[in-house]
Protein backbone atom coordinates (compact mmCIF):
# COMPACT_ATOMS: atom_id res chain seq x y z
CA UNK A 1 0.00 0.00 0.00
CA UNK A 2 1.22 3.46 -0.86
CA UNK A 3 -1.06 5.25 1.28
CA UNK A 4 -2.68 4.31 4.39
CA UNK A 5 -5.58 6.42 5.47
CA UNK A 6 -6.85 5.45 8.92
CA UNK A 7 -9.95 6.80 10.81
CA UNK A 8 -9.39 10.24 9.51
CA UNK A 9 -11.47 13.06 11.30
CA UNK A 10 -11.54 16.78 9.71
CA UNK A 11 -13.41 19.75 11.38
CA UNK A 12 -13.36 23.61 10.62
CA UNK A 13 -14.13 24.90 14.13
CA UNK A 14 -17.24 23.26 15.36
CA UNK A 15 -18.42 22.34 12.14
CA UNK A 16 -17.14 18.49 11.45
CA UNK A 17 -16.58 17.82 7.89
CA UNK A 18 -15.80 14.29 7.58
CA UNK A 19 -15.27 11.55 10.48
CA UNK A 20 -13.67 8.16 11.16
CA UNK A 21 -12.35 7.98 7.11
CA UNK A 22 -10.63 5.27 6.58
CA UNK A 23 -9.34 3.67 2.78
CA UNK A 24 -5.73 2.38 1.59
CA UNK A 25 -4.60 3.26 -2.36
CA UNK A 26 -2.15 0.50 -3.75
CA UNK A 27 0.69 1.05 -6.42
CA UNK A 28 -0.61 1.86 -9.48
CA UNK A 29 -3.88 2.16 -8.55
CA UNK A 30 -6.67 4.43 -10.20
CA UNK A 31 -8.85 5.77 -6.91
CA UNK A 32 -11.62 7.99 -8.01
CA UNK A 33 -13.26 9.76 -4.37
CA UNK A 34 -16.65 10.76 -5.52
CA UNK A 35 -19.54 13.04 -3.56
CA UNK A 36 -21.73 15.66 -4.08
CA UNK A 37 -20.29 19.59 -3.99
CA UNK A 38 -19.34 20.28 -0.29
CA UNK A 39 -19.24 16.84 0.84
CA UNK A 40 -15.45 17.63 1.58
CA UNK A 41 -13.68 16.05 -0.86
CA UNK A 42 -11.81 18.54 -1.53
CA UNK A 43 -10.58 19.09 2.57
CA UNK A 44 -9.93 15.34 2.24
CA UNK A 45 -7.47 15.86 -0.33
CA UNK A 46 -6.04 18.39 1.25
CA UNK A 47 -5.19 16.64 4.38
CA UNK A 48 -3.37 13.93 1.86
CA UNK A 49 -1.45 17.05 1.22
CA UNK A 50 -1.06 18.52 4.18
CA UNK A 51 -2.45 21.70 2.60
CA UNK A 52 -4.80 21.42 6.21
CA UNK A 53 -4.25 19.78 9.22
CA UNK A 54 -6.52 16.62 10.19
CA UNK A 55 -7.59 16.23 13.77
CA UNK A 56 -8.24 12.78 13.93
CA UNK A 57 -6.37 9.54 12.85
CA UNK A 58 -3.67 8.61 11.03
CA UNK A 59 -1.86 9.25 7.11
CA UNK A 60 0.62 7.15 5.84
CA UNK A 61 2.56 7.48 3.01
CA UNK A 62 4.67 5.12 1.56
CA UNK A 63 5.87 3.57 5.06
CA UNK A 64 6.38 7.23 5.89
CA UNK A 65 3.90 8.53 8.41
CA UNK A 66 3.05 11.97 7.96
CA UNK A 67 0.24 11.66 11.02
CA UNK A 68 -0.79 9.61 13.58
CA UNK A 69 -2.77 9.47 16.81
CA UNK A 70 -0.74 9.61 20.03
CA UNK A 71 -2.94 9.45 23.28
CA UNK A 72 -6.34 11.11 22.12
CA UNK A 73 -3.69 13.79 20.23
CA UNK A 74 -2.81 13.59 16.54
CA UNK A 75 0.59 14.41 16.19
CA UNK A 76 2.72 15.43 12.81
CA UNK A 77 5.43 14.38 11.47
CA UNK A 78 8.75 17.09 11.92
CA UNK A 79 9.67 19.39 9.69
CA UNK A 80 11.86 17.66 7.74
CA UNK A 81 10.47 14.01 7.52
CA UNK A 82 7.50 16.31 6.14
CA UNK A 83 9.86 17.13 3.17
CA UNK A 84 10.56 13.88 2.93
CA UNK A 85 6.94 12.51 2.50
CA UNK A 86 5.75 15.50 0.59
CA UNK A 87 7.89 14.59 -2.37
CA UNK A 88 6.31 11.13 -2.12
CA UNK A 89 2.94 12.93 -2.79
CA UNK A 90 1.69 15.13 -6.14
CA UNK A 91 -1.22 17.53 -6.06
CA UNK A 92 -2.91 18.63 -9.43
CA UNK A 93 -4.88 21.84 -8.03
CA UNK A 94 -8.40 22.49 -9.75
CA UNK A 95 -7.08 25.72 -10.76
CA UNK A 96 -3.85 24.45 -11.67
CA UNK A 97 -1.67 27.01 -9.88
CA UNK A 98 0.90 27.61 -11.78
CA UNK A 99 3.41 29.98 -11.79
CA UNK A 100 2.23 32.59 -13.93
CA UNK A 101 5.96 34.59 -14.46
CA UNK A 102 7.68 31.45 -14.96
CA UNK A 103 8.22 29.39 -18.02
CA UNK A 104 6.37 25.60 -18.34
CA UNK A 105 9.90 24.88 -18.02
CA UNK A 106 11.11 26.56 -15.00
CA UNK A 107 7.83 26.07 -13.52
CA UNK A 108 9.20 22.13 -14.27
CA UNK A 109 12.38 22.74 -12.55
CA UNK A 110 11.93 24.80 -9.78
CA UNK A 111 11.15 22.15 -7.23
CA UNK A 112 13.55 19.84 -8.05
CA UNK A 113 16.44 22.71 -8.47
CA UNK A 114 15.21 23.53 -5.08
CA UNK A 115 15.83 20.09 -3.20
CA UNK A 116 18.90 19.46 -5.56
CA UNK A 117 17.63 16.45 -6.78
CA UNK A 118 19.92 15.84 -9.26
CA UNK A 119 22.09 18.03 -11.15
CA UNK A 120 20.75 20.74 -13.03
CA UNK A 121 21.08 19.30 -16.96
CA UNK A 122 20.19 16.03 -15.78
CA UNK A 123 16.85 18.26 -14.47
CA UNK A 124 16.26 19.74 -17.44
CA UNK A 125 16.24 16.69 -19.29
CA UNK A 126 13.34 14.89 -17.48
CA UNK A 127 11.57 17.91 -18.25
CA UNK A 128 12.24 17.81 -21.17
CA UNK A 129 11.04 14.19 -21.38
CA UNK A 130 8.19 14.97 -19.46
CA UNK A 131 6.34 17.12 -21.80
CA UNK A 132 7.04 15.18 -24.56
CA UNK A 133 5.18 12.23 -23.03
CA UNK A 134 2.36 14.58 -22.24
CA UNK A 135 2.39 16.08 -25.79
CA UNK A 136 3.57 19.37 -24.94
CA UNK A 137 6.95 19.60 -27.50
CA UNK A 138 7.42 22.89 -28.20
CA UNK A 139 5.99 24.30 -25.15
CA UNK A 140 8.66 24.65 -22.73
CA UNK A 141 9.48 27.93 -23.13
CA UNK A 142 5.58 29.63 -23.20
CA UNK A 143 4.41 31.53 -20.18
CA UNK A 144 1.01 30.18 -18.13
CA UNK A 145 -1.18 32.69 -19.87
CA UNK A 146 0.16 31.64 -23.26
CA UNK A 147 -1.16 27.95 -22.78
CA UNK A 148 -4.95 26.52 -23.11
CA UNK A 149 -6.92 24.99 -19.75
CA UNK A 150 -5.83 21.74 -21.15
CA UNK A 151 -2.58 22.38 -21.32
CA UNK A 152 -2.06 24.36 -18.51
CA UNK A 153 -3.24 20.99 -16.39
CA UNK A 154 -0.72 18.75 -17.95
CA UNK A 155 1.95 21.34 -17.28
CA UNK A 156 0.81 20.87 -13.66
CA UNK A 157 1.09 17.41 -14.19
CA UNK A 158 3.84 17.29 -15.29
CA UNK A 159 5.55 19.71 -12.53
CA UNK A 160 4.09 17.20 -9.89
CA UNK A 161 5.82 14.19 -11.96
CA UNK A 162 9.38 16.23 -11.72
CA UNK A 163 10.02 14.95 -7.81
CA UNK A 164 8.65 11.42 -9.16
CA UNK A 165 6.27 10.69 -6.67
CA UNK A 166 4.71 7.56 -5.54
CA UNK A 167 0.92 8.69 -5.22
CA UNK A 168 -0.35 11.39 -7.77
CA UNK A 169 -3.72 13.39 -6.56
CA UNK A 170 -6.42 15.09 -8.63
CA UNK A 171 -8.95 17.66 -7.42
CA UNK A 172 -12.03 18.12 -10.42
CA UNK A 173 -10.00 17.25 -13.25
CA UNK A 174 -12.58 17.29 -15.85
CA UNK A 175 -14.37 20.34 -14.37
CA UNK A 176 -12.76 22.81 -16.74
CA UNK A 177 -12.06 20.70 -19.95
CA UNK A 178 -14.12 19.95 -23.21
CA UNK A 179 -14.48 16.37 -24.61
CA UNK A 180 -10.92 16.09 -26.68
CA UNK A 181 -8.95 17.16 -23.73
CA UNK A 182 -10.75 15.07 -21.40
CA UNK A 183 -9.95 12.03 -23.59
CA UNK A 184 -6.40 13.35 -23.41
CA UNK A 185 -6.18 13.16 -19.34
CA UNK A 186 -7.52 10.02 -18.99
CA UNK A 187 -5.19 8.46 -21.49
CA UNK A 188 -2.20 10.94 -19.51
CA UNK A 189 -3.84 9.24 -16.17
CA UNK A 190 -3.70 5.57 -17.43
CA UNK A 191 0.14 6.03 -18.57
CA UNK A 192 0.76 7.49 -15.38
CA UNK A 193 -0.86 4.31 -13.59
CA UNK A 194 0.97 1.58 -15.80
CA UNK A 195 4.60 3.39 -14.62
CA UNK A 196 3.55 2.46 -11.06
CA UNK A 197 2.22 5.85 -9.64
CA UNK A 198 -1.27 5.37 -7.66
CA UNK A 199 -3.61 8.04 -8.44
CA UNK A 200 -6.57 9.51 -6.37
CA UNK A 201 -8.75 11.31 -8.45
CA UNK A 202 -11.44 13.89 -6.24
CA UNK A 203 -14.47 14.50 -8.81
CA UNK A 204 -18.14 14.60 -9.03
CA UNK A 205 -18.26 13.30 -12.34
CA UNK A 206 -20.14 10.33 -12.25
CA UNK A 207 -19.19 9.85 -16.47
CA UNK A 208 -15.45 10.44 -15.98
CA UNK A 209 -15.27 7.91 -12.75
CA UNK A 210 -16.81 5.42 -14.99
CA UNK A 211 -14.31 5.65 -17.96
CA UNK A 212 -11.55 5.79 -14.98
CA UNK A 213 -11.71 4.23 -12.03
CA UNK A 214 -10.41 1.01 -10.95
CA UNK A 215 -11.93 1.63 -7.60
CA UNK A 216 -14.50 4.09 -6.15
CA UNK A 217 -15.06 5.81 -3.00
CA UNK A 218 -17.82 7.49 -2.03
CA UNK A 219 -17.94 10.68 0.32
CA UNK A 220 -21.28 11.04 1.77
CA UNK A 221 -22.49 13.11 4.96
CA UNK A 222 -19.24 13.25 6.93
CA UNK A 223 -17.90 9.50 5.98
CA UNK A 224 -17.04 6.92 3.08
CA UNK A 225 -18.68 3.85 1.77
CA UNK A 226 -16.50 1.57 -1.03
CA UNK A 227 -17.59 -0.20 -4.02
CA UNK A 228 -15.02 -2.14 -6.55
CA UNK A 229 -15.71 -2.32 -10.09
CA UNK B 1 21.18 91.69 -20.33
CA UNK B 2 19.22 91.02 -17.19
CA UNK B 3 18.14 87.59 -17.63
CA UNK B 4 21.74 86.15 -18.60
CA UNK B 5 22.84 87.87 -15.08
CA UNK B 6 19.91 85.89 -13.24
CA UNK B 7 21.58 82.87 -15.71
CA UNK B 8 24.84 83.66 -14.64
CA UNK B 9 24.14 82.89 -11.22
CA UNK B 10 21.35 80.39 -11.49
CA UNK B 11 22.67 77.73 -13.58
CA UNK B 12 26.39 77.30 -10.92
CA UNK B 13 23.54 77.22 -8.10
CA UNK B 14 21.19 74.98 -9.80
CA UNK B 15 23.84 72.28 -10.71
CA UNK B 16 25.25 72.46 -6.75
CA UNK B 17 21.39 72.27 -5.64
CA UNK B 18 21.13 69.40 -8.03
CA UNK B 19 23.70 67.44 -6.26
CA UNK B 20 21.30 67.26 -3.20
CA UNK B 21 18.07 67.25 -4.93
CA UNK B 22 19.51 64.08 -6.94
CA UNK B 23 21.09 62.72 -3.69
CA UNK B 24 18.52 62.78 -1.40
CA UNK B 25 16.05 61.15 -4.28
CA UNK B 26 18.53 58.34 -4.69
CA UNK B 27 19.31 57.42 -1.60
CA UNK B 28 16.13 57.58 -0.40
CA UNK B 29 15.17 55.46 -3.20
CA UNK B 30 17.66 52.45 -2.62
CA UNK B 31 17.31 52.29 0.95
CA UNK B 32 13.26 52.81 1.02
CA UNK B 33 12.32 50.20 -1.22
CA UNK B 34 14.20 46.94 0.30
CA UNK B 35 13.48 48.31 3.81
CA UNK B 36 9.97 48.41 2.85
CA UNK B 37 9.63 45.05 2.02
CA UNK B 38 10.66 44.13 5.39
CA UNK B 39 8.59 46.56 6.83
CA UNK B 40 5.49 45.13 5.23
CA UNK B 41 6.06 41.45 6.24
CA UNK B 42 6.61 43.41 9.96
CA UNK B 43 3.32 44.75 9.23
CA UNK B 44 1.43 41.28 8.19
CA UNK B 45 3.38 39.40 11.15
CA UNK B 46 1.11 37.33 13.27
CA UNK B 47 2.97 38.46 15.99
CA UNK B 48 0.27 41.29 17.62
CA UNK B 49 2.86 43.28 19.18
CA UNK B 50 5.27 43.69 16.30
CA UNK B 51 2.14 44.14 13.79
CA UNK B 52 0.94 47.19 15.44
CA UNK B 53 3.99 48.50 16.39
CA UNK B 54 4.71 48.69 12.62
CA UNK B 55 1.05 49.77 12.26
CA UNK B 56 1.67 53.13 14.47
CA UNK B 57 4.62 53.51 12.87
CA UNK B 58 3.47 53.91 9.20
CA UNK B 59 0.44 55.86 10.91
CA UNK B 60 2.43 58.06 12.05
CA UNK B 61 4.55 58.63 9.15
CA UNK B 62 1.46 58.86 6.91
CA UNK B 63 -0.46 61.05 9.19
CA UNK B 64 1.91 63.68 9.45
CA UNK B 65 3.52 66.23 6.97
CA UNK B 66 6.99 65.18 5.82
CA UNK B 67 7.81 68.48 6.82
CA UNK B 68 7.14 68.55 10.28
CA UNK B 69 9.08 65.03 10.72
CA UNK B 70 12.29 66.44 9.00
CA UNK B 71 11.95 69.42 12.16
CA UNK B 72 11.39 67.09 13.87
CA UNK B 73 14.33 64.93 13.61
CA UNK B 74 16.64 67.63 12.89
CA UNK B 75 15.18 69.96 15.92
CA UNK B 76 13.59 68.09 17.99
CA UNK B 77 15.87 66.33 20.38
CA UNK B 78 16.23 69.88 22.41
CA UNK B 79 13.06 69.10 23.77
CA UNK B 80 12.09 65.45 23.14
CA UNK B 81 14.84 63.73 24.98
CA UNK B 82 14.07 60.35 23.86
CA UNK B 83 15.63 61.01 20.39
CA UNK B 84 18.70 61.29 22.49
CA UNK B 85 21.11 62.20 19.65
CA UNK B 86 21.72 65.44 17.72
CA UNK B 87 21.71 64.72 13.90
CA UNK B 88 23.64 66.42 11.45
CA UNK B 89 21.51 68.57 8.82
CA UNK B 90 22.41 65.95 6.07
CA UNK B 91 21.91 62.72 8.75
CA UNK B 92 17.96 64.13 9.81
CA UNK B 93 17.26 64.81 5.97
CA UNK B 94 18.01 61.05 5.25
CA UNK B 95 16.78 59.63 8.09
CA UNK B 96 13.36 61.33 7.83
CA UNK B 97 13.15 61.22 4.19
CA UNK B 98 13.84 57.27 4.30
CA UNK B 99 11.64 56.48 7.75
CA UNK B 100 8.56 58.49 5.68
CA UNK B 101 8.89 56.71 2.06
CA UNK B 102 9.80 53.17 3.87
CA UNK B 103 6.01 53.85 5.52
CA UNK B 104 4.33 54.41 1.91
CA UNK B 105 5.92 51.72 0.10
CA UNK B 106 5.54 49.38 2.88
CA UNK B 107 1.44 49.97 2.64
CA UNK B 108 2.05 48.97 -1.71
CA UNK B 109 3.88 46.61 -1.25
CA UNK B 110 1.66 45.22 1.72
CA UNK B 111 -1.03 45.27 -0.83
CA UNK B 112 0.64 43.62 -3.54
CA UNK B 113 1.58 40.94 -1.07
CA UNK B 114 -2.05 40.77 -0.19
CA UNK B 115 -3.33 40.50 -3.72
CA UNK B 116 -1.37 37.16 -4.35
CA UNK B 117 -3.65 34.15 -4.40
CA UNK B 118 -2.82 31.67 -2.11
CA UNK B 119 -2.49 28.91 -4.56
CA UNK B 120 0.56 29.97 -5.42
CA UNK B 121 1.66 29.31 -1.48
CA UNK B 122 0.33 26.14 -1.55
CA UNK B 123 1.47 25.03 -4.96
CA UNK B 124 4.72 26.24 -3.65
CA UNK B 125 4.15 23.93 -0.23
CA UNK B 126 2.93 20.60 -2.30
CA UNK B 127 6.20 21.19 -4.14
CA UNK B 128 8.69 21.36 -0.93
CA UNK B 129 9.60 24.50 -1.78
CA UNK B 130 10.75 26.87 1.91
CA UNK B 131 8.54 29.78 3.07
CA UNK B 132 11.72 32.08 2.14
CA UNK B 133 12.22 30.54 -1.51
CA UNK B 134 8.74 30.80 -1.78
CA UNK B 135 8.72 34.03 -1.16
CA UNK B 136 11.89 35.28 -2.42
CA UNK B 137 11.31 33.63 -5.93
CA UNK B 138 7.23 33.06 -6.36
CA UNK B 139 5.93 35.54 -4.63
CA UNK B 140 8.11 38.86 -4.85
CA UNK B 141 8.32 38.69 -8.26
CA UNK B 142 4.62 38.67 -9.18
CA UNK B 143 4.79 41.68 -6.49
CA UNK B 144 7.06 43.93 -8.17
CA UNK B 145 4.36 43.94 -11.14
CA UNK B 146 1.60 44.84 -9.38
CA UNK B 147 3.05 47.38 -7.15
CA UNK B 148 5.19 49.20 -10.02
CA UNK B 149 2.27 51.51 -11.18
CA UNK B 150 1.69 52.66 -7.38
CA UNK B 151 5.78 52.81 -6.69
CA UNK B 152 6.40 54.90 -9.86
CA UNK B 153 3.73 56.95 -8.64
CA UNK B 154 5.52 57.64 -5.33
CA UNK B 155 8.87 58.19 -7.05
CA UNK B 156 7.65 60.63 -9.25
CA UNK B 157 6.26 62.58 -5.50
CA UNK B 158 9.53 61.90 -4.25
CA UNK B 159 11.68 64.15 -6.81
CA UNK B 160 9.27 66.85 -5.59
CA UNK B 161 9.50 66.62 -2.10
CA UNK B 162 13.26 66.29 -1.90
CA UNK B 163 12.00 70.37 -1.96
CA UNK B 164 11.00 70.21 1.93
CA UNK B 165 15.10 70.25 2.88
CA UNK B 166 14.95 74.08 2.72
CA UNK B 167 13.62 73.96 6.04
CA UNK B 168 17.15 72.80 7.62
CA UNK B 169 18.87 75.28 5.64
CA UNK B 170 20.05 73.07 2.81
CA UNK B 171 19.93 74.55 -0.48
CA UNK B 172 18.30 72.22 -3.05
CA UNK B 173 17.55 73.57 -6.71
CA UNK B 174 14.06 75.32 -5.51
CA UNK B 175 15.79 77.05 -2.91
CA UNK B 176 18.66 77.87 -5.36
CA UNK B 177 15.69 79.78 -7.22
CA UNK B 178 14.68 81.63 -4.34
CA UNK B 179 18.04 83.22 -3.80
CA UNK B 180 18.35 84.41 -7.27
CA UNK B 181 14.90 85.35 -7.20
CA UNK B 182 15.25 87.42 -4.56
CA UNK B 183 18.92 88.97 -5.38
CA UNK B 184 17.57 90.30 -8.96
CA UNK B 185 14.17 90.84 -7.92
CA UNK B 186 12.36 88.56 -10.66
CA UNK B 187 10.31 85.57 -11.10
CA UNK B 188 11.70 84.08 -13.90
CA UNK B 189 14.23 81.76 -11.46
CA UNK B 190 11.07 79.74 -10.70
CA UNK B 191 10.32 79.33 -14.34
CA UNK B 192 13.31 77.72 -15.05
CA UNK B 193 13.44 75.79 -12.29
CA UNK B 194 9.94 74.52 -12.73
CA UNK B 195 11.51 73.17 -16.06
CA UNK B 196 14.08 71.47 -14.51
CA UNK B 197 11.71 69.50 -12.37
CA UNK B 198 9.52 68.81 -15.16
CA UNK B 199 12.77 67.60 -16.81
CA UNK B 200 13.64 65.06 -14.21
CA UNK B 201 9.82 63.48 -14.15
CA UNK B 202 10.26 62.83 -17.99
CA UNK B 203 13.26 60.90 -17.74
CA UNK B 204 11.37 58.98 -14.79
CA UNK B 205 8.72 58.67 -16.12
CA UNK B 206 10.39 56.83 -19.46
CA UNK B 207 12.23 54.95 -16.90
CA UNK B 208 9.30 54.07 -15.03
CA UNK B 209 7.80 52.84 -18.29
CA UNK B 210 10.56 50.98 -19.36
CA UNK B 211 10.80 49.06 -16.18
CA UNK B 212 6.76 48.12 -16.11
CA UNK B 213 7.04 46.93 -19.47
CA UNK B 214 10.00 44.45 -18.23
CA UNK B 215 7.53 43.06 -16.21
CA UNK B 216 5.36 42.41 -19.29
CA UNK B 217 6.48 39.23 -20.29
CA UNK B 218 3.69 37.75 -18.98
CA UNK B 219 0.07 38.40 -17.43
N1 LIG C 1 -10.97 26.71 5.17
C1 LIG C 1 -12.25 26.41 5.48
N2 LIG C 1 -12.84 26.93 6.57
C2 LIG C 1 -14.12 26.63 6.89
N3 LIG C 1 -14.90 25.81 6.16
C3 LIG C 1 -14.38 25.24 5.05
C4 LIG C 1 -13.02 25.52 4.65
N4 LIG C 1 -12.77 24.83 3.52
C5 LIG C 1 -13.91 24.16 3.23
N5 LIG C 1 -14.86 24.41 4.14
C6 LIG C 1 -16.23 23.81 4.17
O1 LIG C 1 -16.10 22.42 4.16
C7 LIG C 1 -17.11 21.82 3.39
C8 LIG C 1 -16.51 20.89 2.37
O2 LIG C 1 -15.82 21.65 1.38
P1 LIG C 1 -15.00 20.96 0.22
O3 LIG C 1 -14.00 20.06 0.81
O4 LIG C 1 -14.48 22.02 -0.65
O5 LIG C 1 -16.11 20.13 -0.53
P2 LIG C 1 -16.13 19.47 -1.99
O6 LIG C 1 -14.74 19.53 -2.54
O7 LIG C 1 -16.61 18.08 -1.76
O8 LIG C 1 -17.11 20.25 -2.81
C9 LIG C 1 -17.92 22.95 2.78
O9 LIG C 1 -19.09 23.12 3.53
C10 LIG C 1 -17.02 24.14 2.92
O10 LIG C 1 -17.78 25.31 3.09
MG1 LIG D 1 -14.02 20.46 -4.25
Amino acid sequence: MVLKVKDLGKSFGKTSIFKQVSFDVDKGEIVCIKGKSGEGKTTLLRCINDLEKADAGSIEINGLIMCKEENGHIKYAAKDEMLSIRQEIGLVFQSYNLFPHMTVKENLMEAPLFLKKMPKNQIEQSAMELLNQLELDGKENSYPYQLSGGQKQRVAIARACMLNPSILCFDEPTSALDESTRMQISKIIRQLSAQGIAIIIVTHDNAFVDEIAQRVITLSKGSISEKLI
Amino acid sequence: MMEMKVLNMLVPMTLSGLVTTLGVFIITLVVSVPLSIVVAKLRMSKNLFVSNITAAYIYVMRGTPLLLQLMFIFFGYHYVPVIGYAFGRYQAIFVAFILNYTAYFAEIFRGGINSIDVGQYEASKVLGLSKSHTFMKIVLPQVMKTVMPSVGNEVITLVKDTSLVYILGVTEILKAAKAVSNTYATFSPYIYIGLVYLLITAVLTKVLNKVENKFNYYR
